[in-house]
């Protein structure tokens, strides 16, 4: 084909016509595009480290995919103005397969390689593998896990998701709205985002008066049959199964097994990523009254005075639209968040740099986050103040869908029992001075 | 008492899915002299059958498990034909080509259905008790599926002049040419069935799991385990070891600890090594 092309024959008309006809077309998509001219060198590049593929990759994937459309949004309405120039903020994504030697390789590349000037990361089991990086270079690092939180690096912070301190609202709602639950079990994947989260539940179930009917099962995170695991948690009769932080590849095959073997009982997870397939895989009746964190955004609730995340019913909708509503999971709007939060603080600063981007974001001790303002926080649990912490809500599913029950105040909850949470924290060697 | 007779029938459910990776794995070590380090990822295939034929393309369950047999039985054909018979002289190369391989698939499933885990609605929710133990139709069908593949395959094994070429060729390769018997035709047949079996252990078991293109890793360790044990090259062996492994891991699991399992199940490996280095029916008794 392309032989063909090469061989026939150009005349000067063929030539001119066709380059007329380019210009025209040219000029008419140049005329649909928005009306924002950026510089050549007006563009800010973000780096998102994240899994983007394995068993964690619903907690980095959907994320990016939120973040292409906050982008999108963003530099259809002329970028970000920093220091009075508009500029346009470009995403560059690494997957580090939640693998530690992978993210320093994928940090590196974006640090030294793209000029990224900030870098979104999951965190986890992955952070120890950039910390280093983070501390050498002053990069503005950010994570959705606090617990990677600590006073050797001072640019990462936790500016949305504070896993898992949230889960506590949860657990204080069930014992505020359904008194009869006195006994829980709780399983999670034996890795660095299951056991502070463990913690956490232990110690809101401690504080609500709810009593373990078993020591926490930890389970290998390389599981395919959870029904041994099941069978354990379900054997001494649970009023409440706590699914912890577990992965959506395991909250699936566990709630599955749960309801094979009868159970009927309250479940409480941190997440439920793509619940309808849950659904199907159950039943409506199985998951009504399932308590989790993570609400969709389409819900009215969203709309409230307080909430700070911008048109989060369009931005679902827009969600919904590109890859699918039963796409939607936990991270989808997370990672979008802190780019509000960055631009916002980039625009006071008057510059993209890490460091006077940090210095805004932090500046008066508090901040906008999504779910409401919040202020700078952590210094008894991970030695430095740099999780945003506010209101968080608790999530129940309903007929089929999530519903957001009510907005729960995690510093309210700290004020009245830290010592439940650090002395739980200290036993399973959470705590930021024992990692 | 019923978490006794629970526990029991997830051991059950556990040892029949195991072992026909397991005698899958076996058969074509025994017959090819290959360690296939891609069978966790035809066990994976097996599975990703179910997830387009049955759960996207709404074909009944049991023809797409069925088809599952057949595709990763074909799957097996063409790695003998590329992979393994170039490389018959040195099992070494074989099994690197294999980890080759497995990394070919993973990458295929990621482009073909995305890297996230496939979901595949239950194709019944009916369960029976039994002595107060919860067994689903859909954990009975892989139980009573590989009594039936694994007697199939005895029978195969014993009673057909393709059965004893397997057996012959498995016992002494030379030996068995001398006697005219083909070995690229035994290790055909061989690949076949080894393939298939991981298939169809794959296929069966995909409403149960999360099927995801990297699913393969978690099977393929506990495969090893189980032929280490049962001893390598023995079919009775594999499936000895499976009963023994998932009965030791499930009962560990529900009364220990999952991690704990783990442990028991790699010094329960070790054990059988330093008492017996050929495993419980290493060497006695070969495919």
């Amino acid at each position: 084909m392309s032989r063909k092309s090469l061989d026939g024959k150009i005349t000067r008309r063929k030539f001119l016509g066709s380059s007329a006809a380019s210009g025209a077309t040219l000029a008419a998509i140049g005329a649909g595009l928005p009306r924002v001219a950026f510089a050549a060198d007006a563009v800010i590049k973000i780096g998102f480290l994240a899994p983007l593929t394995g068993p964690v990759a619903a907690w980095g994937k959907p994320g990016l995919d939120g973040c292409l459309i906050w982008a999108d949004w963003v530099n259809a309405k002329g970028g970000v103005k920093i220091g009075g120039k508009s500029h346009k903020i470009e995403f560059v994504g690494y997957d580090n397969e939640y693998d530690a030697a992978k993210a320093r390789t994928g940090a590196t590349k974006l640090i030294k390689e793209d000029g990224v000037k900030f870098v979104m990361m999951l965190g986890g089991d992955t952070w120890p593998g950039v910390q280093k990086i983070a501390e050498r270079e002053g990069m503005l690092f950010s994570t959705l896990l606090p617990s990677d939180l600590s006073p050797e690096t001072k640019t990462l912070l936790a500016p949305c998701e504070v896993h898992p301190i949230y889960n506590v609202t949860g657990v204080e709602w069930l014992a505020e709205n359904k008194k009869e639950l006195k006994t829980a079990a709780i399983c999670a994947q034996d890795d660095a985002l299951g056991k502070p989260s463990v913690a956490t539940y232990l110690a809101a179930f401690e504080a609500a008066g709810i009593e373990m009917v078993d020591k926490p099962e930890f389970f290998d995170p390389a599981t395919t049959d959870f029904a041994p695991v099941m069978t354990k948690l379900l054997a001494k009769k649970p009023d409440i199964l706590c699914l912890d932080t577990c992965y959506a590849d395991y909250v699936h095959p566990l709630c599955e097994q749960a309801f094979q073997q009868g159970y009927k009982g309250q479940i409480i997870s941190c997440t439920a990523d793509f619940y309808q397939k849950i659904i199907e895989k159950t039943s409506k009746e199985f998951m009504e009254g399932f308590i989790f964190q993570f609400p969709d955004f389409d819900d009215p609730a969203m709309n409230s005075k307080g909430v700070n995340f911008v048109k989060p019913n369009e931005f679902y909708a827009e969600y919904a639209k590109r890859y699918g509503a039963s796409e939607w999971g936990a991270v989808s709007w997370e990672y979008a968040s802190i780019m509000d939060l960055w631009a916002d603080a980039a625009a006071r600063a008057g510059s993209a740099d890490p460091g006077p981007v940090l210095e805004a974001m932090k500046a008066g001790g508090t901040g906008k986050h999504a779910f409401g303002d919040a202020k700078w926080w952590g210094k008894e649990l991970f030695g430095i103040d740099n999780a945003l912490v506010g209101d968080w809500p608790v999530v129940a599913i309903e007929d089929g869908k999530a519903r957001i029950k009510a907005f729960k105040s995690i510093p309210a909850w700290w004020d009245k029992h830290s010592k439940l949470m650090i002395k739980h924290m200290t036993a399973l060697g959470q705590m930021w001075n024992q990692r | 008492m019923d978490l006794l007779w629970q526990t029991a029938v997830n051991a059950m459910y556990a040892a029949s899915y195991m072992s026909l990776i397991a005698v899958g794995l076996v058969m074509i070590f025994g017959v090819m002299g290959v360690i296939n380090f891609a069978h966790g990822e035809l066990y994976m295939l097996g599975a990703y059958c179910v997830v387009f034929l049955y759960a996207q393309e709404n074909f009944p369950f049991l023809l797409a498990a069925a088809a599952g047999l057949v595709f990763v039985g074909l799957v097996g054909l063409f790695m003998e034909r590329a992979m393994f018979r170039p490389l018959r002289d040195n099992p070494l190369s074989g099994l690197i080509a294999s980890i080759g391989f497995l990394l070919i698939l993973q990458t295929l499933v990621v482009l073909g259905f995305g890297r996230r885990m496939g979901h595949v609605p239950p194709p019944t929710q009916e369960k029976l008790e039994v002595f107060g133990a919860v067994l689903t139709h859909q954990r009975l069908l892989v139980i009573v599926a590989a009594i039936l593949l694994l007697a199939a395959l005895w029978a195969f094994l014993k009673r057909t002049r393709f059965g004893w070429a397997l057996r012959a060729c498995a016992q002494d390769a030379e030996a068995a040419a001398l006697q005219g018997i083909s070995m690229t035709q035994t290790a055909r047949i061989a690949m076949f069935i080894g393939a298939g079996l991981a298939g169809i252990a794959g296929a069966l078991t995909a409403p149960l799991v999360s099927p995801t293109p990297y699913i393969g890793h978690s099977v393929i360790v506990t495969a090893f385990i189980i032929i280490i044990v049962g001893g390598i090259g023995s079919l009775e062996g594999a499936v000895i070891a499976a009963v023994l492994y998932a009965f030791v891991h499930t009962f560990v699991t529900t009364f220990f600890d999952g991690v704990i399992a783990n442990i028991v199940g790699l010094a329960l490996m070790l054990a059988v090594l330093v008492v017996r280095p050929t495993g419980l029916f290493g060497a006695k008794e070969r495919a």
